[in-house]
């Protein structure tokens, strides 16, 4: 039937005319066009992100588990004339690895990290941000400069400079002979212990500044309030300012967690892992196996795939988290 | 084609382009003819005098050669070998690099990444320029390097004056070591300083010497025949002197947290009697020759220091001996053919490099001791007067023996072992006979595969 008839049969009924059915027409056209525009909208804005996900993470991840399977062991190039006898060879690399001593020293040292992550640098941050915060001392503005200074030096200067600190001809044996003369350095039983005072040090003006930024939204009135009720300054921490940022402390754990993983640089320059491997954590472990002496590159990505495992638990651990005692904002 | 596909065609080509720019890295020859080199070189951070060497070496080829345009790259210690081994991976190494002729670029050799010097030195005639050990097969089998000298990865480094303000003699057996901790630590004097945080160090500084006293200078050879083993009574025995010295403390345990380089400017100042490092620690003692400043002076380096080898062990098979191997040098990729303008330019700068100007000037500084037998090295002393610690250093090499150094000889995937090994033996965590079962099951391991 053509738009004419149509019109005609319509009109009959005095309803419809030729005018209205093209109209009709050109309004679902123009809404066609717009779930277009909109389609096109949608990708256009997310294919970029994707592409660059993609390129950065998603690839490198599936890659490297690719290698980690592979006899990639000593490298070379994986195309064109002089390309390697690239084959799949299975999980023995994984199973090296789980053989490995020092994967456990490194794992634990990791987890030491993370410790002195979530129970030191936030309760820290915390407790100095609330101090600062609530005026409990004279010249905020200098001691937050100072906490906050270790954050904007270089990490690598950071390493050196505790390096020379704790080596047996550095200023830390000179301080203890201030109380002991007749001190001579030895081996320390845990050097663990300093890297992980230079980590708090270090970071724990970063929670600081979040904290503090937070606890500036909270309405100074509402304590107030709770002050001439009776309220004491703990109380008022307890029962106002705590749930309040409960939001915030799960999300510097979150923070906290995944810098851990990542911690590379400052043990690098400080102690290089050693010795012993004692202060080694997971990063430099796999960096030792992919460039310390002959290269084993099958087995520096098992234990790269391993740690982005190890990254998605601790991840899905801390969404569960979240989800128990976070957004009570 | 819809505007989507448009979008994604536009942006490839974008990333195509960008890469392209980017990937295309140096021509053969630009326009004016002029030639592009990319050296990996190495500049060693502890010596006083090793940043003059941009100037006095580098710039001084620069001048020279017009026609040839050097990119260079200049690393130090842990970073060098490891952006080494991420040149070997990606199959792109430098057209000139510095290296070893073994240990930490072992993968250079093995991969083939760098060519056979040896055409290269038959051609132009210069196979009698050179000492005929440094001219070894290296551990691709070839020559992979034209090595600068031969090195003594060990010197014992006396303080003679501290030993006689003391009342001390020079020691001849470990016991004399051992005896003199009583009169040194009560005084904060240390009896042998070395920095063992970096795990190389001990075992290419001591223990490749003490591992060759108890096996002869033959224990590679060998082992490699299946006649000896990691287990037997020559490589437990050595373990366990290294195991004695950190227990009567003779080197203190702390020194395995001292970076390495650390303990030359406490050695200088009377706080140890004797430093254990390779011979190239002699150039840190010697005169910065922008400041004239010196942690030795020529009067010390001449009257108070001596450099001499380890005391005898107990049941050592061979004595005075002290632990070497061919010496560092530089090496070509592979990718460059003989006769095209790239080769002949970097084989001009490696012979520059390994020409009398440079072993003169490496000998005037003390980091090497000359390959090169066109530089006569008595005569180069007395006419330059160089100071007395150069001398020292030639009458070392000409006293004692040889044997070979453990990372010279063995493959990183078991030398590995054995540094980790001393230094949890320095830690007190693992006794002898645990890390020689260590080490003779990874040298198993690989020798399985490529033996």
């Amino acid at each position: 039937m053509s738009d004419k008839e149509k019109a005609q049969r319509a009109g009959v009924n005095g309803e419809i005319t030729l005018g209205d059915v093209k109209n009709e027409k050109k309004i679902r056209r123009k809404e066609l066009t717009s779930k277009g525009e909109e389609k096109l909208a949608y990708w256009t804005l997310v294919l970029p992100g994707f592409l660059i996900y993609f390129a950065v993470m998603a690839f490198p991840t599936l890659f490297s588990f690719i290698l980690s399977i592979s006899n990639y062991y000593r490298g070379g190039q994986l195309f064109g004339p002089k390309a390697v006898d690239f084959k799949l060879v299975g999980f023995g690399s994984y199973a090296k690895v789980f053989q490995d001593e020092y994967f456990y020293v490194a794992l634990k040292n990791n987890f030491k990290i993370v410790l002195i992550s979530v129970f030191g640098q936030i309760p820290l941050g915390f407790i100095l941000a609330y101090i600062l915060n609530r005026g409990l001392v004279k010249f905020t503005g200098f001691f937050q400069t100072v906490i906050y200074l270790p954050c904007v030096i270089s990490t690598v200067v950071i390493g050196i400079l505790f390096k020379s600190f704790f080596s047996p001809t550095g200023a830390w044996p000179e301080v203890i002979r201030i109380f002991n003369p007749a001190y001579q350095p030895t081996v320390n039983a845990n050097p663990m212990a300093s890297v992980l005072l230079v980590i708090l040090w270090m970071y724990t003006g970063t929670y600081l500044l979040i904290f503090i930024a937070n606890l500036q939204k909270i309405d100074s009135s509402i304590i107030e309030a709770a002050k001439i009720d009776g309220a004491s300054e703990f109380q008022a921490l307890r029962y106002i300012i705590l749930p309040a940022l409960s939001g915030v402390i799960v999300t510097s754990a979150i923070l906290a967690i995944s810098g851990s993983l990542k911690s590379f640089d400052l043990i690098y320059v400080m102690t290089g892992g050693g010795p012993a491997n004692r202060t080694t954590v997971l990063s430099i472990f796999m960096y030792d196996k992919a460039f310390k002496g002959a290269p084993n590159y099958a087995l520096a990505n098992a234990i790269s795939t391993i740690m982005v495992i190890i990254s998605f638990l601790l991840i899905g651990l801390t969404k569960l988290a979240e989800k128990k005692f976070g957004g009570k904002e | 084609m819809t505007k989507l596909r448009k979008v994604a065609l536009v942006a490839l080509i974008a990333l195509f382009s960008v890469s392209m720019v980017f990937a295309e890295g140096a021509k053969e020859a630009s326009a004016d003819g002029k030639v592009t080199l990319r050296v990996l070189n190495y500049i060693d951070m502890s010596e006083p005098n090793s940043a003059n060497e941009v100037a006095l070496v580098w710039d001084k080829f620069s001048a020279e050669n017009p026609d040839i345009e050097i990119i260079r790259e200049d690393l130090f210690n842990e970073p060098f070998h490891q952006k080494t081994e991420s040149y070997v991976a990606s199959g792109n190494v430098p057209d000139v690099l510095y290296m070893w002729p073994s240990g930490r670029s072992t993968s250079l050799h093995t991969t083939g990444s760098v060519q056979d010097l040896r055409p290269w030195l038959e051609r132009d005639g210069l196979l009698d320029s050179f000492s005929a050990p440094s001219l070894a097969g290296q551990a691709g089998g070839y020559l992979g390097e034209l090595p600068n000298g031969v090195t003594s990865s060990h010197i014992m480094f006396a303080n003679t004056k501290l030993l006689a303000d003391n009342g001390l003699a020079m020691p001849e057996t470990l016991d004399d070591l051992i005896a003199m901790v009583d009169v040194l630590a009560p005084k904060g004097i240390q009896v042998i300083a070395m920095d063992n945080m970096d795990s190389w160090v001990m075992q290419s500084c001591l223990f490749s010497l003490v591992v060759g006293r108890y096996g002869a200078a033959d224990w590679y050879d060998r082992l490699a025949a299946g006649e000896i083993k990691f287990t037997d009574d020559w490589f437990v025995k050595a373990l366990e002197a290294i195991d004695t010295l950190y227990a009567k403390g003779v080197i203190s345990r702390a020194s395995l947290n001292s970076p390495y380089g650390n303990c030359r400017g406490e050695f200088a100042a009377g706080k140890a009697a004797f430093l254990i490092d390779g011979d190239w620690a002699a150039a840190a003692f010697m005169e910065d020759i922008t400041t004239g400043k010196a942690l030795l002076s020529r009067e010390q380096q001449a009257n108070d220091f001596e450099m001499v080898v380890f005391p005898a062990l107990p049941g050592e098979v061979v004595s005075n001996t002290t632990s070497g191997v061919v010496g560092t040098g530089w090496g070509m990729s592979a990718d460059l053919e003989m006769g095209t303008p790239k080769a002949e330019a970097a084989w001009r700068l490696i012979k520059y490099l390994q020409g009398e100007y440079v072993q003169e000037y490496r000998l005037s500084t003390g980091a090497s001791f000359p390959s090169n037998l066109n530089v006569d090295v008595a005569k180069v002393i007395e006419e330059k007067n160089l100071e007395p610690f150069i001398g020292k250093r030639a009458e070392f090499y000409n006293t004692y023996g040889t044997t070979p150094v453990i990372d010279g000889v063995l493959h990183s995937d078991v030398y590995n072992i054995i540094n980790v090994g001393l230094q949890e033996i320095g830690l007190g965590a693992k006794t002898p006979a645990t890390v020689a079962a260590e080490v003779q099951k990874a040298w198993e391991a690989w020798a399985a595969s490529n033996i």
